[in-house]
């Protein structure tokens, strides 16, 4: 820690300051509010920092809401305040030997390469109290030219078609078939409960409430009991170049179940994408765009078991605990298949169903023979086909059906595959 | 009114007192939530003293330490206040059996009052505020974040029976969360935010021998190392400072002076929760420098 001439910030309009910081970070994907920077500058007016350090975390601690930006911060830290502050930052420190190594899911976008250590703006803050040169450097375009932004670089161009537009029609009519479709999706019984008659336990307080009017006699017993909450659902979507036909459908059954029951999606093909905060816009079109840029890794090989162990070792691994698993994949695997087998089993240990989505099943003929398919299907409750709209509609009414009406019932024996080839 | 701190480095050294070694990041955010009077939200891997934090904190400042435990399912019943409806209406029939006149505004007083844990800590009195510790808030399910916003906003309860209680000094509150779901932005919004690393080796190695006074020096050397090597490999749950301290607490029982390999595999339960991880761990002892003793005739 570097002492630097006390107070480290000297004449700083704070708010000004606090401000222009706050907006640089917003313009790098970090999510700023303005909680957060009234925050910094009641922070800073609390503490003026002495040395960069005590900047860093105050900035910190204040500004950054969520682990994922946390990288980001630094970058934008860094490359405001000069040398590097990461010989003092524990999260920087996490690729040494201290650290744990990054988990795969986490790493939704990674910059080029070469572009992650660099300080992304070489012009400092506008700040209010320096000389204009350097506050209006930004804005000069003869500046602009000789220190460019850095931007991601058109290295991963080869891989970059866009998802495929699906037609009007066909995405209204998959967007309202599927609505109605989710009616049905299998429930469990949570561990809130409300008035209802007919309840187990008896509602003490509303009891008391309704005793008033008695006379403090309590004639009516008011009951309560477990609500019922759709089961929580993973979407696992294989986005390599065998299914490459069927990534914008899927796409579409993944943004409806994001919306409707709240899922965990995730594409896979190399290496494993969440995509669940991306799907959750509006709108369809900019969700659509963005989950394009997202995944980097689309069109290419496939890494089954190597993503599925990424999932479990993640923290997003405690979300498959008690939930209905869609796996959408055909099933071609650079991994060897014991290694598939074994995240399986884990898998299917730790969800309530597993289910396969195939979009080769509905061929005539098919039979699940590829090393892939024969070591997950002992894992898989449902193998279901998925080659068309229709087919991908009767999805969730398969699933209720599977998982009983209200989805409690026992489990059937596995596997169990609707069609002849077991 | 006085500041619970006078800085960060106030807070590190204070904490350090009661025996709880932080970093100037995590004395950062404590000493933030204090004078700004905000929430803290503390995330990081299980282990590495997101509790023991709070704890400490309240040890530190010497006041009490309220907790509310999350779970899905928990109620303003379990969170808030309850009324004594078992002592409500015995004083009901007693009244009657005397003959006398019962109103309404005599049964709902706080007498009949069941204070839970946020209702304790704004209606707690003394010269500090309580150190409030909402813990692992990731567990419980939205309609509980929600019930806590006007808590955290106001730091105020209302009771439609007896009124509003605000809070004389609003408490320290730390929430937890281990990321097993995902927090509504209205929560962080409230919140400070400090995202707990894995202490560095140093540091883990200072910690360790606060906590295990037993061990001898060589032993925290080659454990911490030992640990930050684990935590390398590609692991399902990298061990925490919880674990290594339980490690250590295990080779110090066992009276082991310096780490062998024999020592490692007998103990290795403590590092390693699941089978995978243990092969792993079993299979890199050669890399992580304990090869395979020679057997001796």
């Amino acid at each position: 820690m570097t002492r630097i001439s006390d107070p480290f910030l000297p004449a700083v309009d704070r708010a000004a300051f606090a401000v222009a910081l706050a907006d640089r970070l917003r313009r790098r994907g970090v999510p700023v509010g303005l909680t957060a920077t009234q925050d910094f500058v009641a922070a800073l007016a609390a503490s003026p920092p002495a040395t960069r350090t005590a900047l860093y975390w105050t900035a910190r601690v204040t500004l950054v809401r969520d682990q994922p930006q946390l990288a980001r911060f630094d970058e934008v830290f860094d490359s405001v305040f000069g040398e590097a502050v990461l010989a003092v930052d524990p999260h920087a420190r996490r690729d040494g030997r201290g650290g744990s190594p990054p988990r795969e899911d986490e790493v939704h976008a990674p910059p080029p390469a070469g572009a992650s250590g660099d300080p992304i703006e070489a012009a400092g803050l506008p700040w209010v109290t320096l000389p204009s040169v350097v506050s209006g450097a930004e804005h000069d375009d003869a500046y602009a030219s000789t220190v460019p932004e850095r931007l991601p670089t058109d290295v991963a161009g080869a891989v970059d078609t866009p998802f495929e537009q699906l037609g009007e029609r066909e995405a209204e009519l998959l967007g309202r078939w599927l609505e109605t479709a989710l009616r049905q999706w299998p429930t469990r019984r949570s561990r809130r409960h409300a008035v209802r008659p007919g309840g187990h336990r008896v509602a003490i307080r509303e009891t008391v409430a309704r005793a008033r009017r008695t006379g403090w006699e309590p004639v009516r017993l008011v009951r309560t009991g477990a609500v019922d909450r759709p089961r929580r659902v993973v979407v696992l979507c294989d986005v390599s170049r065998s299914m490459q036909a069927q990534a914008v459908a899927y796409l579409h059954l993944m943004r409806a179940l994001a919306l409707t029951t709240h899922a965990e999606v995730f594409a896979f093909a190399t290496s494993l994408t969440r995509l669940t905060t991306v799907l959750a816009h509006r709108s369809a079109q900019t969700a659509f765009e963005e989950a394009t840029e997202r995944v980097v890794d689309r069109f290419g090989g496939t890494r089954i078991a190597h993503c599925l162990e990424a999932l479990l070792a993640s923290h997003h691994g405690g979300t498959l605990r008690g939930a209905v698993v869609l796996i959408a994949s055909d099933g071609w695997d650079g991994d060897p298949p014991e290694r598939l087998a074994a995240a399986m089993a884990r898998l299917r240990r730790r969800a309530h169903t597993v289910v396969w989505l195939n979009p080769r099943a509905g061929a005539p003929g098919f039979a699940p023979r590829t090393t892939t398919m024969t070591a997950a299907l002992p894992h898989v409750d449902l193998l279901l086909p998925a080659d068309t709209f229709a087919a991908l509609l009767r999805v969730p009414a398969e699933i209720a059906r599977l998982t009983g009406r209200d989805g409690r019932t026992a489990r059937p024996v596995r596997p169990l595959v609707s069609t002849p080839w077991t | 009114m006085s500041e619970l701190f006078t800085d960060a480095e106030d807070v590190r050294r204070r904490l350090a007192e009661v025996g709880h070694l932080v970093d100037v990041g995590t004395a950062t955010a404590l000493y933030l939530a204090t004078v700004l009077d905000r929430p803290l939200l503390l995330e990081g891997e299980p282990g590495v003293g997101k509790t023991s934090a709070a704890k400490a904190l309240a040890e530190a400042l010497d006041t009490p330490l309220i907790r509310l435990q999350c779970y899905e399912g928990l109620t303003a019943g379990e969170a808030l206040y309850e009324w004594n409806y078992q002592r409500q209406l015995l004083a009901v029939r007693l009244t009657e059996a005397r003959g006398e006149h019962l109103a309404d505004a005599d049964l709902f007083t706080e007498e009949f009052l069941l204070d839970r844990p946020l209702l304790r800590a704004v209606r707690h009195q003394g010269p500090l505020p309580p150190v409030l510790l909402i813990d692992e808030i990731d567990r419980a399910d939205d309609e509980f974040e929600a019930l806590l916003f006007e808590f955290l906003g106001e730091w105020a309860i209302t009771i439609p029976e007896l009124g509003t209680f605000a809070a004389v000094r609003p408490p320290v509150v730390v929430l937890t969360s281990n990321r097993s779901r995902e927090l509504h932005d209205a929560l962080r919004r409230r919140c400070l935010y400090h995202w707990i690393d894995f202490p560095s080796p140093e540091r883990a190695a200072e910690i360790l021998r606060r906590s295990v006074p037993a061990a001898n020096e060589p032993l925290i050397a080659s454990a911490t190392e030992f640990i930050g090597r684990v935590r390398a490999l590609d692991l399902d749950k990298a061990p925490g400072m919880a674990e290594a301290i339980d490690w250590v607490s295990a080779l110090a029982a066992l009276r082991v002076s310096r780490l062998a390999r024999r020592d490692v595999v007998t103990t290795l339960s403590a590092v390693a929760k699941s089978p995978d991880d243990r092969t792993a761990i079993t299979g890199a002892l050669e890399e992580l420098g304990y090869p395979e003793e020679a057997r001796r005739p």
